[in-house]
């Protein structure tokens, strides 16, 4: 939470939540954002390029210029090609926010005809797919305050010291620790969060997690420690998970011993872990989405949530159904999207997929081959709003050369990104204190925040919704924006009250005059309480009804690699790849505490706070020949990244790590100065949809600049 | 009465909330001026690691060495609360004294701009706020409630009296006015 002072209309300062209880404490970010909303970097006005695409060369333009071109490429392409041609590239940058977002482009491009759409989530796509088809619902989660109630905690891939994940959920952990509760982290990284909570810190390699997970079953299993009880009357499919881990099929039990091989945890360890989880209930695993961004991402939240259910962990105070993480109070995720969505179709994930849509890790070579490489449409134009697709999507310059192939390419940006200079026209977006909206926590929670405007638009900047509104104006297409900023957000809110268990809520006015309405809940909020008090009259929101161990729906769907049971499959650019020779480090890509995503980036007060550096073992450095603070060339067929080298003791040897969001800047030999991750990575999802941010591999050199 | 600082090192994550609380509430643009700092410490051989941070400002000393060295006699203490408080107008400016009371201060607290010949800044412990009967911003700042401030008999009283911690030597001639507790 942020209190914004201003003075003369000017913001001179922001603090935090200093109410009464837990206070909502902001991070870092957010305590940056005046030096972002003042930042002399700030788009002033609208622009149209002068130079090539990519170079960052631009005129000033007016508005009415904008809207005119903007709005005739809009009609030219649809009318010389067909809608599909234009592909709407809006993503995350607002998300959570009522109404400015990225969905002010979707209700445009819906009502002017069509365009072809993106589908996928650069975060946490295989938790959500997990969650779905394991419980029927994403709203799968704990309240923070939950922690300190187990025995036991897993921190599995997980690392909220740094990613936040929930406003104090760190600070949960640190009570669970005073309490005494054993907290373990199994990770590549001694992370932050692994330092300040656990006593255990178990690296393992990328991409390996759910042959571990399924060891740890077989350990149940073999040991008897699984609640049999629980699995008879919760699950389905149990039978067929528990043949799999026996091997009975296969012929290859999957022991400790088996899981030692691919891991390089001590098959010790693996049953250690096992036997305690299984023995100190409730227990949790607590995970987000890391161990997921891999090649077959989902196998791992599946196998964990099948852990969570043999040992009956779920339904309980202290244990956690290791799945996506909403708990089931205060706004949910519908009522975040706002009006605008609702009234469009397809706009949820299943939809999308009905629909034409491209996946994210595929924009790239969809632009490229089009139809005749067997995707839906030929792009010409993209019309980029709330994202950095060029940075933050794979394969940095794939994205290059596929942005260079357009007719067309209009973004909304505030700053000159490495996606903004690929614009044809640049049109600048005002920031979040320059306008009302509702935000809901976006792993949801008991609050929600009214957002109001605390400072004019600065220059000639406009909200995503008002640069729409121009354009539909131009385009002639009535109805699009007939109401006040008020009155949507009044009918948001009023609609809100059907997308909460948390009545009443307070009415808008006094909502927006308090500007925060926490929900008081005397207790914990957890997820299928009432599934497991009264089974009978709460089935989950399976087909089954039941806990779906083993899924119909995925047997049905008979997508390869992508089995009814969690399974462990080999990630492509493994330890087994022949490419090993070649390149023969593991890269994952994790989230810095300096940025969220690529935003903050080019903030000062950020910047200085930590080096952007690639993280090595000791090992692997010396046997390269590197020191702490060289400089270093990371590389592989898809491109060369420049960058300081970390050598630290807290990563795994033969995996090294860059912090994602770092801003592309390629010289002229084609060499990234920026240290941008996803450079490096592979254009290719799970075959559920994941994004698999942590499946590459990479070497690196030590380079002279 | 002496003021200081409590920092709980077993909660810091090094998130440096703080820090840019700190940044902010005083307007300070320049990050080479480091009134509070976050500094890690990375201690043994994989896969047994120690990591810890240390969240420090200056320690208000009961015996400022600064204050010593100042050849203008710009720095004094506070002699209600202990506070350190720097004349900007008797301050001669990192040029023209070669910055005599960073030089002298065992935790690097003084702070210069890059500016030519800027004059020394200092942790004020955020005197505007306690004024308003706030603590400084770090303190309300951190996420994980690991900083605290308050008088010295207090902090002792409510957590005991660990003077260091690693990343911190407790400084016998300067007695810095801040309580530890430590991560290992």
């Amino acid at each position: 939470m942020l209190k914004v002072h201003v003075e003369d209309h000017i913001i001179t300062r922001i603090e935090t939540d200093d109410g009464e209880g837990t206070q909502l404490r902001a991070c870092a970010r957010g305590r940056a954002y005046r030096q972002r909303v003042y930042s002399p970097d700030r788009l002033k006005y609208p622009m149209k390029r002068t130079g090539e695409r990519g170079e960052g060369k631009f005129k000033r333009i007016s508005w009415d210029q904008a809207f005119e071109e903007v709005s005739s490429e809009l009609t030219r392409i649809k009318e010389t090609y067909a809608p599909e041609a234009i592909l709407n590239i809006s993503y995350s940058g607002n998300t959570g926010t009522f109404l400015h977002n990225q969905l002010s482009l979707f209700r445009l491009l819906t009502m002017f005809g069509g365009f072809t759409p993106i589908w996928g989530s650069a975060s946490f796509w295989g938790s959500l797919f997990s969650s779905e088809t394991t419980f029927g619902t994403v709203t799968a989660g704990h309240t923070g305050d939950d922690i300190p109630n187990a025995k036991y905690i897993i921190m599995w891939g997980w690392n909220p010291a740094e990613t936040v994940q929930k406003t104090n959920t760190a600070h949960y952990l640190s009570l669970a620790k005073e309490k005494g509760i054993k907290i373990v982290s199994i990770d590549p990284r001694f992370t932050d969060s692994a330092a300040a909570f656990a006593s255990q810190w178990i690296p393992i390699r990328p991409g390996t997690d759910t042959a571990m997970i399924i060891a740890m079953a077989y350990v149940m299993i073999n040991e008897d420690l699984h609640d049999k009880k629980f699995l008879e009357k919760y699950t389905t499919g149990f039978d067929k998970f528990e043949a799999y881990v026996l091997g009975t099929d296969d012929k290859q039990p999957k022991t400790p011993a088996w899981a030692e091989t691919i891991t390089g945890v001590k098959a010790e360890t693996i049953k250690q872990i096992a036997r305690q989880y299984a023995q100190n209930k409730p227990s949790k695993i607590l995970t987000l989405g890391a161990p997921g961004r891999t090649a077959f991402g989902e196998q791992f939240h599946r196998s964990l949530s099948t852990l969570s259910a043999m040992t009956g962990n779920i339904g309980i105070y202290g244990g956690e159904p290791a799945a996506f993480g909403l708990p089931p109070v205060g706004l949910q995720p519908a009522a975040g999207t706002g009006l605008i969505a609702r009234k469009m179709t397809g706009n949820l994930p299943e939809g999308a997929r009905q629909r034409p849509a491209l996946h994210i890790t595929k924009l790239w070579d969809a632009i490229l081959k089009g139809k005749d490489g067997g995707y839906p449409a030929d792009i010409k134009m993209a019309y980029i709003t709330n994202g950095n697709p060029v940075n933050q999507f794979m394969n940095s310059n794939k994205a290059v050369e596929a942005l260079k192939k357009l007719e067309t390419i209009i973004v909304h940006e505030q700053f000159m990104t490495p996606t903004a200079k690929y614009a044809d026209i640049l049109l600048p977006v005002n920031t979040q204190f320059e306008r009302n909206d509702i935000i809901r926590p976006w792993q949801g929670g008991p609050y929600c925040i009214y957002l109001n405007k605390v400072i004019d638009s600065l220059y000639e900047s406009k909200s995503d919704l008002e640069i729409c509104t121009g354009l539909a104006e131009k385009l002639g297409l009535s109805g699009y924006n007939d109401l006040t900023e008020d009155e949507w957000l009044r009918d948001f809110w009023e609609a809100a009250k059907d997308m909460t268990d948390s009545k009443p809520l307070p009415d808008y006015d006094t909502f927006k005059k308090e500007g925060i309405f926490k929900i008081k809940t005397d207790k914990p909020v957890i997820a299928f309480e009432k599934q497991i008090k009264d089974p009978e009259n709460n089935p989950f929101p399976t087909p089954s009804g039941k806990i779906e161990i083993y899924s119909k729906k995925l047997e049905e769907r008979n997508t390869p690699n992508l089995p009814p049971i969690p399974m462990y499959i080999e990630t492509w650019e493994g330890k087994n790849d022949p490419l090993l020779e070649k390149y023969p480090l593991q890269l994952i890509t994790t989230h810095s505490k300096k940025r969220i995503h690529s935003n903050m980036d080019n903030i000062q007060w950020m910047k200085d706070l930590e080096p952007h550096v690639v993280w090595i073992n000791s090992e692997d450095a010396k046997t390269r020949g590197i020191e702490n603070n060289d400089k270093a060339h990371v590389f592989n067929d898809r491109g060369k990244i420049s960058i300081k080298v970390k050598v630290t003791e807290r990563i795994i040897p033969g995996t090294v790590s860059i912090g994602q969001g770092a801003w592309y800047s390629p010289d002229k030999e084609g060499v990234d100065r920026g240290g941008c991750a996803n450079v490096l990575l592979k254009d290719e999802h799970s075959p559920a949809g994941a994004f698999c941010s942590n499946t590459c591999l990479v070497e690196i050199n030590k380079s002279k600049n | 009465m002496q003021f200081g600082f409590y920092f709980d090192q077993s909660r810091c994550t090094g998130c440096y909330a703080c820090v840019i609380a700190c940044r902010d509430w005083h307007n300070i643009t320049d990050t080479s001026v480091e009134i509070r700092k976050v500094i890690p410490l990375e201690q043994g051989k994989y896969p047994e690691i120690k990591l810890s941070y240390i969240s420090l400002s200056c320690c208000h000393c009961e015996i400022p060495a600064c204050k010593e060295a100042c050849p203008a006699g710009a720095i004094s203490k506070r002699e209600i609360d202990g506070i350190m408080v720097v004349d900007q107008d008797e301050c001669l400016g990192k040029d023209s004294c070669k910055m005599f009371c960073k030089e002298a201060c065992p935790y690097d607290a003084p702070q210069f701009a890059k500016e030519d010949n800027a004059k020394m800044q200092i942790c004020s412990m955020c005197t505007d706020r306690l004024d308003d009967h706030k603590k400084p911003v770090c303190v309300d700042s951190c996420p994980m409630r690991a900083l605290d401030f308050g008088t010295m008999d207090e902090l002792k009283e409510k957590y005991g009296n660990i003077r260091e911690v690693s990343g911190f030597t407790y400084s016998e001639v300067t007695e810095p006015s801040i309580i530890f507790k430590p991560r290992y």
